[in-house]
Protein backbone atom coordinates (compact mmCIF):
# COMPACT_ATOMS: atom_id res chain seq x y z
CA UNK A 1 0.00 0.00 0.00
CA UNK A 2 1.52 3.34 -1.00
CA UNK A 3 1.44 6.08 1.68
CA UNK A 4 -0.32 9.14 0.30
CA UNK A 5 1.23 11.72 2.62
CA UNK A 6 4.92 10.89 1.97
CA UNK A 7 6.81 13.96 3.13
CA UNK A 8 10.42 14.94 3.35
CA UNK A 9 12.23 18.03 4.58
CA UNK A 10 14.66 17.88 1.68
CA UNK A 11 17.55 18.11 4.16
CA UNK A 12 19.81 15.18 4.98
CA UNK A 13 19.41 13.85 8.51
CA UNK A 14 16.42 16.03 9.40
CA UNK A 15 13.19 14.05 9.76
CA UNK A 16 9.73 15.52 9.21
CA UNK A 17 8.33 16.77 12.53
CA UNK A 18 4.87 15.60 13.46
CA UNK A 19 3.08 18.19 15.62
CA UNK A 20 5.67 21.01 15.29
CA UNK A 21 3.44 23.53 17.10
CA UNK A 22 3.52 21.46 20.29
CA UNK A 23 7.30 20.97 20.11
CA UNK A 24 7.90 24.69 19.52
CA UNK A 25 5.53 25.61 22.34
CA UNK A 26 7.45 23.40 24.76
CA UNK A 27 10.85 24.70 23.61
CA UNK A 28 9.90 28.38 23.75
CA UNK A 29 8.37 27.99 27.21
CA UNK A 30 11.56 26.29 28.41
CA UNK A 31 13.74 29.06 26.96
CA UNK A 32 11.66 31.77 28.66
CA UNK A 33 11.95 29.80 31.90
CA UNK A 34 15.75 29.63 31.68
CA UNK A 35 15.94 33.33 30.86
CA UNK A 36 14.28 34.14 34.20
CA UNK A 37 17.56 33.15 35.87
CA UNK A 38 19.39 36.00 34.15
CA UNK A 39 19.35 39.56 35.60
CA UNK A 40 16.58 41.61 34.06
CA UNK A 41 18.86 44.33 32.69
CA UNK A 42 21.16 41.94 30.75
CA UNK A 43 21.07 42.63 27.00
CA UNK A 44 21.01 38.89 26.19
CA UNK A 45 17.83 38.38 28.20
CA UNK A 46 16.17 41.44 26.64
CA UNK A 47 16.87 40.53 23.02
CA UNK A 48 16.28 36.79 23.38
CA UNK A 49 12.96 37.36 25.14
CA UNK A 50 11.98 39.67 22.30
CA UNK A 51 12.86 37.10 19.62
CA UNK A 52 11.25 34.19 21.47
CA UNK A 53 7.97 35.97 22.34
CA UNK A 54 7.71 37.22 18.75
CA UNK A 55 8.10 33.69 17.34
CA UNK A 56 5.93 32.17 20.06
CA UNK A 57 3.06 34.56 19.20
CA UNK A 58 3.36 33.66 15.52
CA UNK A 59 3.29 29.94 16.39
CA UNK A 60 0.23 30.39 18.62
CA UNK A 61 -1.70 32.37 16.00
CA UNK A 62 -0.91 30.40 12.84
CA UNK A 63 -2.09 26.78 12.70
CA UNK A 64 -1.14 25.98 9.10
CA UNK A 65 2.46 24.75 8.87
CA UNK A 66 3.22 26.18 5.40
CA UNK A 67 1.93 29.66 6.29
CA UNK A 68 3.82 29.55 9.60
CA UNK A 69 7.05 28.77 7.73
CA UNK A 70 6.47 31.76 5.43
CA UNK A 71 5.69 34.11 8.31
CA UNK A 72 8.72 33.07 10.36
CA UNK A 73 10.85 33.38 7.21
CA UNK A 74 13.56 31.18 8.66
CA UNK A 75 13.60 28.04 6.51
CA UNK A 76 11.72 24.79 7.16
CA UNK A 77 9.77 24.32 10.39
CA UNK A 78 12.17 21.51 11.34
CA UNK A 79 15.05 24.00 11.03
CA UNK A 80 13.14 26.40 13.31
CA UNK A 81 12.81 23.56 15.85
CA UNK A 82 16.57 22.85 15.66
CA UNK A 83 17.28 26.57 16.09
CA UNK A 84 15.03 26.72 19.18
CA UNK A 85 16.88 23.73 20.67
CA UNK A 86 20.20 25.52 20.04
CA UNK A 87 18.90 28.72 21.65
CA UNK A 88 17.79 26.70 24.70
CA UNK A 89 21.23 25.11 25.14
CA UNK A 90 22.86 28.51 24.65
CA UNK A 91 20.61 30.11 27.29
CA UNK A 92 21.56 27.41 29.79
CA UNK A 93 25.26 27.99 29.12
CA UNK A 94 24.85 31.79 29.36
CA UNK A 95 23.50 31.37 32.90
CA UNK A 96 26.85 29.73 33.77
CA UNK A 97 29.12 32.14 31.86
CA UNK A 98 27.42 35.43 32.83
CA UNK A 99 28.66 37.45 29.84
CA UNK A 100 26.80 40.63 30.91
CA UNK A 101 29.45 41.43 33.51
CA UNK A 102 32.00 44.15 32.67
CA UNK A 103 35.18 43.39 30.73
CA UNK A 104 37.44 40.70 32.25
CA UNK A 105 40.77 42.32 31.37
CA UNK A 106 41.88 45.21 29.17
CA UNK A 107 44.34 44.27 26.43
CA UNK A 108 47.88 45.76 26.41
CA UNK A 109 47.76 49.15 24.65
CA UNK A 110 49.65 48.00 21.56
CA UNK A 111 47.80 44.70 21.17
CA UNK A 112 45.21 45.71 18.61
CA UNK A 113 47.11 48.54 16.94
CA UNK A 114 47.45 48.05 13.20
CA UNK A 115 49.78 48.96 11.42
CA UNK A 116 52.18 48.07 14.27
CA UNK B 1 38.91 50.83 -11.14
CA UNK B 2 37.94 51.01 -7.48
CA UNK B 3 35.47 48.71 -5.68
CA UNK B 4 32.26 50.72 -5.05
CA UNK B 5 31.53 51.39 -1.38
CA UNK B 6 28.46 49.57 -0.03
CA UNK B 7 27.20 51.95 2.68
CA UNK B 8 24.08 49.91 3.48
CA UNK B 9 26.05 46.75 4.21
CA UNK B 10 28.59 48.77 6.22
CA UNK B 11 25.81 50.19 8.41
CA UNK B 12 24.23 46.76 8.88
CA UNK B 13 27.57 45.27 9.98
CA UNK B 14 28.19 48.18 12.37
CA UNK B 15 24.73 47.65 13.88
CA UNK B 16 25.28 43.90 14.28
CA UNK B 17 28.71 44.52 15.81
CA UNK B 18 27.17 46.86 18.39
CA UNK B 19 24.45 44.28 19.08
CA UNK B 20 26.98 41.54 19.84
CA UNK B 21 29.15 43.91 21.91
CA UNK B 22 26.09 44.83 24.00
CA UNK B 23 25.29 41.17 24.70
CA UNK B 24 28.86 40.04 25.54
CA UNK B 25 30.65 42.97 27.22
CA UNK B 26 32.63 40.57 29.44
CA UNK B 27 34.83 39.30 26.63
CA UNK B 28 34.67 41.71 23.68
CA UNK B 29 37.42 44.32 23.84
CA UNK B 30 36.89 46.01 20.50
CA UNK B 31 34.67 45.78 17.42
CA UNK B 32 35.72 47.06 14.03
CA UNK B 33 34.39 47.03 10.47
CA UNK B 34 37.03 47.29 7.76
CA UNK B 35 36.58 49.46 4.68
CA UNK B 36 35.91 46.24 2.72
CA UNK B 37 32.85 45.52 4.93
CA UNK B 38 34.41 42.83 7.13
CA UNK B 39 33.23 42.72 10.76
CA UNK B 40 35.90 41.84 13.34
CA UNK B 41 35.39 41.10 17.05
CA UNK B 42 38.50 41.42 19.23
CA UNK B 43 38.16 39.08 22.22
CA UNK B 44 39.88 38.32 25.52
CA UNK B 45 41.23 34.70 25.33
CA UNK B 46 38.96 33.53 28.19
CA UNK B 47 35.98 34.29 25.98
CA UNK B 48 36.72 32.05 23.01
CA UNK B 49 34.22 29.30 23.81
CA UNK B 50 31.41 31.62 25.05
CA UNK B 51 31.69 33.92 22.03
CA UNK B 52 31.96 31.11 19.46
CA UNK B 53 29.04 29.23 21.05
CA UNK B 54 26.96 32.41 21.09
CA UNK B 55 27.71 33.11 17.43
CA UNK B 56 26.85 29.52 16.51
CA UNK B 57 23.64 29.08 18.53
CA UNK B 58 21.96 32.49 18.81
CA UNK B 59 18.97 33.01 16.51
CA UNK B 60 20.18 36.40 15.24
CA UNK B 61 23.71 35.11 14.56
CA UNK B 62 23.70 31.41 13.44
CA UNK B 63 27.32 31.38 12.27
CA UNK B 64 27.29 27.61 11.88
CA UNK B 65 30.33 27.29 9.65
CA UNK B 66 33.96 27.75 10.75
CA UNK B 67 35.64 28.77 7.52
CA UNK B 68 39.18 29.29 8.82
CA UNK B 69 41.35 29.21 11.94
CA UNK B 70 44.79 30.80 11.72
CA UNK B 71 47.35 32.68 13.74
CA UNK B 72 49.41 35.80 13.13
CA UNK B 73 52.85 36.34 14.68
CA UNK B 74 53.75 39.91 15.68
CA UNK B 75 56.95 39.46 17.74
CA UNK B 76 57.10 43.06 19.02
CA UNK B 77 53.92 42.65 21.09
CA UNK B 78 53.70 41.28 24.63
CA UNK B 79 51.20 38.64 23.44
CA UNK B 80 52.83 37.89 20.13
CA UNK B 81 50.30 35.48 18.60
CA UNK B 82 46.92 36.60 17.34
CA UNK B 83 44.47 33.69 16.78
CA UNK B 84 41.92 34.43 14.04
CA UNK B 85 38.60 32.60 13.54
CA UNK B 86 36.58 33.23 10.36
CA UNK B 87 32.91 32.25 10.63
CA UNK B 88 30.20 32.07 7.98
CA UNK B 89 26.44 32.26 8.54
CA UNK B 90 24.51 30.35 5.89
CA UNK B 91 21.10 31.53 7.12
CA UNK B 92 22.02 35.24 6.83
CA UNK B 93 24.81 34.97 4.22
CA UNK B 94 27.27 36.88 6.32
CA UNK B 95 30.82 36.50 7.57
CA UNK B 96 32.49 37.55 10.80
CA UNK B 97 36.05 37.43 12.14
CA UNK B 98 36.90 36.74 15.79
CA UNK B 99 40.43 37.52 17.02
CA UNK B 100 42.17 36.59 20.30
CA UNK B 101 45.72 36.86 21.57
CA UNK B 102 48.24 34.74 23.44
CA UNK B 103 51.98 34.41 23.97
CA UNK B 104 54.24 31.37 23.48
CA UNK B 105 53.53 29.77 26.85
CA UNK B 106 49.86 30.46 27.65
CA UNK B 107 47.43 27.78 26.47
CA UNK B 108 44.23 28.77 24.70
CA UNK B 109 40.86 26.94 24.87
CA UNK B 110 40.27 24.67 21.91
CA UNK B 111 37.34 25.50 19.62
CA UNK B 112 36.74 21.80 18.83
CA UNK B 113 33.80 21.40 21.31
CA UNK B 114 32.06 24.22 19.40
CA UNK B 115 33.15 23.54 15.81
CA UNK B 116 34.48 20.10 14.86
CA UNK B 117 36.18 21.68 11.85
CA UNK B 118 38.70 23.36 14.18
CA UNK B 119 40.47 20.04 14.79
CA UNK B 120 43.11 20.08 12.03
CA UNK B 121 43.30 23.86 11.93
CA UNK B 122 44.38 23.89 15.57
CA UNK B 123 46.90 21.13 14.90
CA UNK B 124 48.31 23.32 12.13
CA UNK B 125 48.54 26.38 14.41
CA UNK B 126 50.26 24.25 17.08
CA UNK B 127 52.71 22.86 14.54
CA UNK B 128 53.52 26.11 12.78
CA UNK B 129 53.40 28.61 15.69
CA UNK B 130 53.59 26.64 18.93
CA UNK B 131 50.27 27.80 20.39
CA UNK B 132 48.99 25.11 22.77
CA UNK B 133 45.24 24.35 22.70
CA UNK B 134 43.81 23.03 25.97
CA UNK B 135 41.17 20.25 25.71
CA UNK B 136 42.05 19.47 22.12
CA UNK B 137 41.31 15.77 21.42
CA UNK B 138 44.52 15.06 19.48
CA UNK B 139 47.10 17.87 19.34
CA UNK B 140 50.14 16.72 17.37
CA UNK B 141 52.19 17.84 14.39
CA UNK B 142 50.43 17.82 11.04
CA UNK B 143 52.62 19.43 8.34
CA UNK B 144 56.24 19.24 9.55
CA UNK B 145 58.46 16.17 9.31
CA UNK B 146 58.36 13.60 12.18
CA UNK B 147 61.47 14.69 14.07
CA UNK B 148 61.24 18.36 13.14
CA UNK B 149 62.19 20.87 15.83
CA UNK B 150 60.91 24.40 15.87
CA UNK B 151 57.81 26.24 14.73
CA UNK B 152 58.33 27.35 11.13
CA UNK B 153 55.83 30.20 10.76
CA UNK B 154 57.27 32.22 13.64
CA UNK B 155 59.00 35.39 12.51
CA UNK B 156 62.27 34.40 14.22
CA UNK B 157 62.49 31.08 12.35
CA UNK B 158 64.89 31.46 9.38
CA UNK B 159 63.59 31.00 5.84
CA UNK B 160 65.72 27.95 4.99
CA UNK B 161 65.48 26.48 8.49
CA UNK B 162 68.21 25.24 10.81
CA UNK B 163 68.93 21.85 9.18
CA UNK B 164 70.60 21.36 5.83
CA UNK B 165 68.61 19.09 3.46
Amino acid sequence: VFMLSLQTTGLVGLAVAENPHERLRILYTKILGVLQNIPKDAAYRKYTEQIVTERFDLVKKETDVQKLQDKLNSGQIEEVIVQAENELSLARKMVQWKPWEPLVEEPPSDQWRWPI
Amino acid sequence: TVRPKNEVEHKQLCAFGEYVAEILPKYIQQVQVTCFNELELLIHPDGIIPVLTFLRDHTNAQFKSLADLTAVDVPSRQYRFEIVYNLLSLRFNSRIRVKTYTDELTPVDSAVPVHQAANWYEREVWDMYGVFFANHPDLRRILTDYGFEGHPFRKDFPLSGYVEV
